[in-house]
C-alpha cells in the first residue's frame, strides 16, 4: 500500500517536471513574463502625485501586472496541457505506460501550478525592487538623504520631522500586508488553473477553453451583484431567481471575494485568519475542480 | 515449505498456460452522434497471441488494426467482449506493466532531449537512480543512438524516432511489445535494422505484436498474423499454412546455361508430364536496395562536421 502510493508519487512528480519543463521552454511564456515586468517597471513612469498616491498607484499596477501575467501563463499553460498532448500524440505513449490517469490530471496540474509559483515569485520579487527603487526616488526628492546615505541606512543626523517624513514614505512603501496580497493572487491563480484544466478534459480546443474559462472567471466576479439583485433580501427575489443563484453560487467560484487585494493595497487591514480563510476556499475549490476533471478524463477514449 | 514450492510450481505452471493476449467477442463501435449512428470499427473479434511469438495484424487503412492495439493498451474501452493481456483485463495497471508500446509515427515531447526522454518515460514506468540510468545507457546502444542521446527531439529524424521510441517502449522490460507500423515512413535499412531488433527481442523470450503494411518484411520474421477488413476477421492462424501451395512447386537452378536449362525443362516435361516454367531469379528491389547500401547506416545519423570550424566539447 504504502509502496504504491510512494510508486504514484514518484510518476506524478515525473508528470509535473516534465510539464514545468516544456512550459518554462517555450518561448511564448518568456514573451508573456517579459510583458509583465514591462508593465510592472513602467509603473515607475507615472504621473507627479504626492508619495503616498505615487505608492498606492504603483501597487495597483503592480498587482494588476502580477494577475494578469499569472492569468495570461494560467490560461495558455492549462488550456495546452490535455489537447495539445492530444493534438501531438505523446499523450498515447504516457497513458500506455503504467500510469493512472487521474495521476497524469494532478502531475499535470502541479506542473502548471509550480510555473504559476514561479513566475508570481518572480514578479513579486521584481515588483518589491520596483517600489524599492521608487521609495529610494521619494525620499532622495523630499528629504536631503542622497541615495548611499538610503542605502546605509544613515539618517541619524537628520531632524526628528525629516526623520519621521522618511519613515512615513517607508511605511507606504515597505508594506509586509503585501505579503497576503501576493498569496492570494497566487490562490486566485491557482482556482483559475484548476478550472482550466476541468474544461480541457471536455473541449479539445484551446481558444474555447480559454473564452469558456475567462467567461466563468467574470460570473464569479459578477456574481455578487446578482446576489444582490436576486438574493433572498432582494424586492425582486422569487423561488425561480433564488434557486438559480444558489446553484451558480456553487458551480462557479466566487472571485469577489479575492478582492480583499484591493483593500490590503488601500492600506486597510486585512487579517491573516481571513487570508487563511481564502486559501482554503481555494484549496476546497480545487479540489473539486480536480476531482471532477479526473472524472471526466477517466471516461475519455483517446 | 511443501505449501510455499507448490504455490510457486502453481504459479509457474499458470504463467506458461495463460497466452500473452486473449481477446473474445471484441467489438468496438464508435458512435457517430450528430448523425445518429455507430460505426463498427471491430466486430465479434476473437483471437489469441502465445508468450514469445511475433503476430502480425494486418489489414489496409481503417480496417481495426490501430483499435485493437488501443484497446489492449486501455485507451479505447470495448463495447463488447474482453481482452486479457497475460490473465489480467486490458487497461489495468498489471496488464499496464507487461506491454511496451510504440505508437504509429511516433511523437515525443519535442522540447527534450533523447535521454531527457528516456529517463521521464522510465521514472513513470517505476525506475530510479542508478538502474535507470544503466538501463538507458544499455537501451542507448541497443538503438545504436549513443551519438545522439544529448540531442533534442525534434532534430531526429523519422528512422531515429522509431528506433528511440522502441526505447522508450523496452525501458520497463515488458513482456509484450506492441509494435503500431514499426516501420512506417522508414527507409530500407532503417527498416531493416528494425526487423533485425524484433528478432533479437524475440530470442530473448518477448512477445511482439505489430502492425504494418509492409507485407514483405511481415512475410519475413512473422509467426503467425490475422488479416482484418473493416473491423472483421478474413483470416488468422499460421503465416506459412496461409501461403504455402502444395500443387505448386518452385526448383532454383544454379551455373546452368540457357541450352542445359531448356535441356532439364523439355526431361522433365517428358517424364513427368507436367507444366514447367523457368525464368530467371528476380531480386526484389529491397535486398538490391539494402545490398547496394549495405554499409553502416549509423554514419548517416550523425549530424554533418562542416570543415575548418569546428567546435570541440
Amino acid at each position: 500500500m504504502i509502496n504504491g502510493m510512494i510508486e504514484s508519487i514518484i510518476r506524478i512528480r515525473a508528470i509535473a517536471v516534465n510539464t514545468l519543463t516544456e512550459a518554462l521552454r517555450q518561448k511564448v511564456m518568456l514573451v508573456v513574463v517579459l510583458c509583465g515586468l514591462v508593465f510592472i517597471a513602467g509603473s515607475l513612469f507615472m504621473a507627479d502625485l504626492a508619495f503616498r498616491e505615487q505608492f498606492k498607484f504603483l501597487k495597483d499596477l503592480g498587482y494588476a501586472g502580477i494577475s494578469i501575467t499569472g492569468m495570461v501563463v494560467a490560461l495558455i499553460g492549462a488550456a495546452q496541457l490535455i489537447p495539445a498532448e492530444i493534438e501531438r500524440r505523446t499523450l498515447y505513449t504516457t497513458l500506455a505506460k503504467p500510469v493512472w490517469r487521474f495521476e497524469f490530471i494532478l502531475g499535470k496540474y502541479i506542473g502548471l501550478i509550480a510555473l504559476l509559483s514561479i513566475i508570481v515569485i518572480m514578479l513579486s520579487t521584481f515588483f518589491s525592487v520596483i517600489l524599492l527603487i521608487q521609495e529610494m526616488r521619494v525620499i532622495t526628492i523630499e528629504t536631503p538623504l542622497n541615495w548611499l546615505q538610503w542605502l546605509l541606512g544613515s539618517s541619524d543626523h537628520l531632524n526628528d520631522g525629516i526623520k519621521s517624513h522618511i519613515e512615513e514614505i517607508q511605511n507606504a512603501s515597505r508594506d509586509p500586508r503585501l505579503i497576503q496580497a501576493v498569496l492570494l493572487v497566487w490562490a486566485k491563480l491557482c482556482v483559475i488553473g484548476g478550472l482550466a484544466v476541468l474544461l480541457s478534459t471536455i473541449a479539445s480546443s484551446t481558444s474555447f477553453i480559454v473564452s469558456i474559462t475567462l467567461m466563468v472567471y467574470l460570473v464569479g466576479n459578477l456574481l455578487h451583484i446578482v446576489r444582490l439583485e436576486w438574493g433572498e433580501h432582494s424586492v425582486e427575489s422569487t423561488f425561480l431567481k433564488i434557486t438559480f443563484i444558489t446553484l451558480v453560487g456553487w458551480l462557479v467560484p466566487d472571485f469577489e471575494l479575492y478582492n480583499l487585494i484591493d483593500e490590503i493595497i488601500a492600506g486597510k487591514n486585512v487579517s491573516w485568519s481571513m487570508t487563511l480563510e481564502m486559501l482554503q476556499y481555494s484549496a476546497l475549490y480545487v479540489t473539486v475542480l480536480l476531482a471532477l476533471a479526473a472524472a471526466i478524463f477517466e471516461g475519455r477514449e483517446f | 515449505m511443501i505449501k510455499k514450492t507448490l504455490s510457486h510450481f502453481d504459479r509457474v505452471q499458470k504463467r506458461a498456460i495463460v497466452p500473452a493476449v486473449e481477446i473474445q467477442g471484441l467489438q468496438k463501435l464508435f458512435s457517430l452522434r450528430w448523425q445518429k449512428k455507430s460505426l463498427i470499427a471491430l466486430e465479434e473479434l476473437d483471437l489469441e497471441v502465445q508468450r514469445g511469438e511475433i503476430f502480425g495484424l494486418l489489414g489496409p487503412n481503417g480496417s481495426g488494426k490501430s483499435t485493437t492495439m488501443k484497446l489492449m493498451l486501455g485507451l479505447l474501452y470495448p463495447t463488447k467482449g474482453q481482452i486479457k493481456i497475460f490473465g489480467h483485463t486490458a487497461g489495468t495497471m498489471q496488464a499496464k506493466k507487461s506491454i511496451g508500446f510504440l505508437p504509429e509515427n511516433p511523437y515525443f515531447p519535442q522540447f527534450l532531449t533523447g535521454e531527457e526522454m528516456l529517463r521521464y518515460f522510465g521514472e513513470l514506468c517505476g525506475l530510479h537512480g542508478k538502474k535507470l540510468h544503466e538501463r538507458i545507457r544499455n537501451l542507448f546502444e541497443l538503438v545504436d543512438l549513443k551519438h545522439a542521446a544529448q540531442r533534442r527531439i525534434r532534430t531526429y529524424s523519422k528512422g531515429m524516432l522509431q528506433r528511440i521510441g522502441l526505447a522508450q517502449a523496452l525501458l520497463h522490460e515488458p513482456e509484450l511489445l506492441l509494435l503500431d507500423e514499426p516501420t512506417a515512413g522508414v527507409d530500407p535499412i532503417g527498416s531493416r535494422r528494425i526487423r533485425d531488433l524484433m528478432i533479437k527481442l524475440k530470442e530473448q523470450g518477448k512477445t511482439i505484436i505489430f502492425s504494418s503494411h509492409l507485407l514483405e518484411q511481415v512475410e519475413d520474421i512473422v509467426d503467425r498474423v490475422v488479416i482484418l477488413e473493416r473491423g472483421r476477421k478474413l483470416r488468422y492462424g499460421r503465416l506459412n499454412d496461409m501461403l504455402t501451395n502444395h500443387q505448386d512447386y518452385v526448383m532454383r537452378l544454379h551455373g546452368l546455361s540457357e541450352a542445359k536449362i531448356q535441356e532439364v525443362k523439355d526431361l522433365l516435361q517428358q517424364k513427368l508430364d507436367c507444366s514447367v516454367t523457368c525464368e530467371p531469379s528476380h531480386e526484389s528491389l529491397e535486398s538490391f536496395f539494402i545490398n547496394l547500401l549495405g554499409r553502416d547506416k549509423s554514419d548517416l545519423d550523425k549530424p554533418l562536421k562542416h570543415k575548418g570550424k569546428s567546435k570541440s566539447k
